[in-house]
């Protein structure tokens, strides 16, 4: 029993971790970085060059 | 299994049908190219199809300058020193044929050979292009107005990055050609050829030509984007004016358009576009090549 | 045989062809874009999709978590993407490689072209390469474009720019076909990731996910998260009766029984639909569970 309790106390973690990173991500401003980048062709992402 | 093999099956379908759409274009290219080719024996049967035949054969006979455009550097060279380059109304590509039999000496076996079959297909294409001017005079008219419908590069009244004011209509009359190339900070290639565009306006201006920048992120003025740019460009080195204007208008529509980065346009005196856009680096030599050519078409076309 | 047993678990293994059909379509809902050669250019590029799927594809309605993790590594202003991993982690921990089985475009693609018929080969004796795929992640889309910077402090994307099949699948063969300035201008690298293209594309005739299985970083990242993920495998073991099958049938060479979640499992369910008893199952939820409690209900697709 210990051992499930455990894993849940890791999975919820986790996820407090996952969705800690991410809010600060988007508060220092990555969010937005990604929306400039992703909204235009990378060229030499899809290997044009 | 009904189900997995329904699946299968309309996958397939897909595949299929994505493919089809595929093929149907490249059949389409090909049955384009094997039109041309026949226009390019063939006699044509009215003016548009003389006026598409004199375009092509332009074409081919700039992709052969294209090919090795150094080696044709070393022709023109001795032309120069040898007789005066003025066209007499003789065939050019003769006039190539005799230059390159005037500086045999300058090239090895391989080049000479090559240059001579060059400058007879260029000959070949000089007296087709003169017999069908005189067949159709008009498909020269039609290649003129052809220019004039261009696209026109669309009109602006923004700032520079200082703050001072640039409208479209005197930047692109006071220069014979207008190098417009848009990028944004976070793009890795743009910013790798500031350099290269720095010197490139240096050149130009000596040509009576400019090269300009346009940031999109510095649309509408965005003062932090503006610095943001600013130290880029500072950093790399580039001089030349970088400019902004509203998103609103037909210009930040165009730039919206836009979204492969870099892309470089030219745009002659009277504000319109030269040729196709230009996607990718011009610290590519492929792109330099083809920028380096319209200026020069621009250029040409400023002082006849 | 399967109307045996009409489990939850069953029916998620059995549908696997049409959510990963499903999944492919939503990653790239602006389909009239292939034939405009332009992108979509909406905020929905703001978020990641799970899968790895190009953000540069004509057609994608989100960003490439791989692609966005490098591009916000690679500029100036950053060199870790704490949204990103967030993003990864959320996603790791509700999912895991669930992903990759039944969400992932290029996953879906390279076992479409593995259902070509053709001698198959096993990929049992190769299994050092599976460990490619976390120094890929690690040297490829962590490191190099953080610290291998211009002198402006960019980087490039590495992964995408040199490795990825998906961006010359997605982005440069629809886009040079449909735009004649991007034609233009392929040149060298658009040769090589052709090639690199080419190559998955035989491989995975031949063997099973090739690309997932010893390149992809987004896989690598997922794998590590395979064991505390929500999602996990399950054995009964008052039903096995170890015949073996379930390891048999398994195509990323998983013996389920013994490492249910093991790094390369991709949850595809193969082990479920083969086992003969109905020992395996998925299950969905926090913890261990109990032996003998079957799926929860849980296990739509995300966002």
């Amino acid at each position: 029993m210990m051992r499930v309790d455990r894993k849940a106390a890791a999975q919820l973690a986790l996820l407090l971790v996952g969705a800690a990173m991410l809010g600060f991500g988007v508060w220092r401003g990555e969010a937005a970085s990604v929306l400039s980048k992703a909204v235009k062709l990378c060229l030499e992402c899809v290997g044009i060059g | 299994m009904k189900l997995k093999k329904l699946t299968a099956l309309l996958l397939a379908a897909l595949l299929v049908l994505s493919l089809a759409a595929c093929g149907a274009k490249d059949s389409d290219k090909a049955a384009d190219m094997s039109g041309d080719n026949a226009a390019m024996t063939g006699e044509p049967k009215n003016a548009k199809e003389a006026a598409a035949l004199y375009q092509k054969l332009m074409e081919q006979e700039n992709a052969r300058f294209a090919e090795n455009s150094e080696l044709w550097e070393k022709v023109f060279m001795a032309a120069d020193k040898g007789m005066a380059m003025i066209e007499d109304g003789k065939n050019y590509g003769d006039f190539l044929l005799d230059t390159i039999e005037g500086a045999k000496e300058q090239f090895t076996d391989m080049e000479y050979k090559w240059l001579k079959e060059s400058a007879t297909e260029i000959s070949n294409i000089e007296n087709k292009l003169t017999e069908l001017e005189e067949k159709y005079p008009e498909i020269v008219q039609s290649e003129m107005s052809g220019n004039a419908d261009m696209q026109k590069f669309p009109a602006f009244e923004g700032k520079d990055l200082d703050g001072n004011e640039v409208k479209s209509d005197e930047l692109f009359s006071t220069n014979a050609v207008t190098v417009v190339n848009f990028w944004f900070t976070t793009c890795s290639p743009c910013v790798g050829e500031l350099g290269d565009l720095d010197a490139l306006n240096k050149e130009l201006a000596d040509k009576g030509g400019a090269l300009i920048g346009i940031n999109s992120f510095t649309l509408d003025g965005d003062e932090k984007a503006i610095a943001e740019a600013k130290e880029v460009l500072a950093k790399k080195g580039a001089t030349y004016q970088n400019i902004y204007f509203g998103s609103g208008g037909d210009a930040g529509k165009f730039v919206e358009n836009v979204f492969a980065y870099p892309t470089t346009y030219v745009v002659d005196r009277s504000g319109n576009i030269v040729g196709e856009p230009i996607v990718g680096a011009i610290t590519e030599k492929k792109q330099a090549e083809t920028l380096q050519k319209l200026i020069d078409q621009a250029l040409a076309a400023d002082m006849g | 045989m399967d109307r045996e047993f009409k489990t939850a678990s069953h029916r998620l293994a059995r549908g696997r062809g049409w959510i990963q059909a499903g999944a492919a379509l939503l990653t790239n809902l602006h389909l009239p874009n292939f034939l405009k050669g332009s992108l979509y250019q909406g905020a929905g590029k703001t978020v990641c999709v799970p899968g790895l799927n190009c953000y540069s594809c004509p057609a994608a309605s989100g960003a490439c978590p791989i692609g966005a993790f490098q591009a916000v590594v690679g500029s100036s202003k950053f060199s870790f993407s704490y949204y990103i991993t967030g993003f990864l982690i959320l996603l790791g921990v509700l999912l895991g490689r669930f992903i990759c089985g039944f969400l992932c475009p290029f996953g879906w693609f390279q076992e479409l072209l593995h259902k070509i018929p053709t001698k198959k080969l096993s990929t049992k004796k190769l299994k050092p390469l599976t460990y490619l795929k976390y120094a890929v992640l690690l040297v490829m889309v962590v490191l190099l474009p953080a610290f291998l910077v211009n002198d402006v402090g960019m980087g490039d994307p590495f992964f995408c720019k040199y490795l990825c099949p998906q961006g010359v699948l997605e982005g440069a063969i629809p886009l040079s076909l449909a735009n004649s300035g991007i034609r233009a201008a392929l040149g060298k690298l658009f040769t090589w990731k052709l090639g690199i293209l080419l190559t998955v594309i035989a491989l995975s005739v031949v063997f099973y996910r090739p690309f997932c299985k010893w390149l992809c970083p987004l896989g690598a990242f997922y794998a590590l998260f395979n064991r505390v993920s929500l999602l996990q495998m399950k054995v009964d073991e008052h039903k096995c009766i170890s015949c073996g099958k379930c390891a048999k049938v398994c195509k990323m060479d998983v013996d389920v029984t013994k490492t249910p979640n093991h790094t390369e499992c991709i949850r595809c369910g193969m082990c479920v639909s083969a086992c003969p008893t109905g020992a395996v199952c998925f299950r969905y939820g926090f913890g261990d569970g109990k032996q003998n409690i079957k799926i929860k209900e849980n296990t739509e697709e995300t966002t």
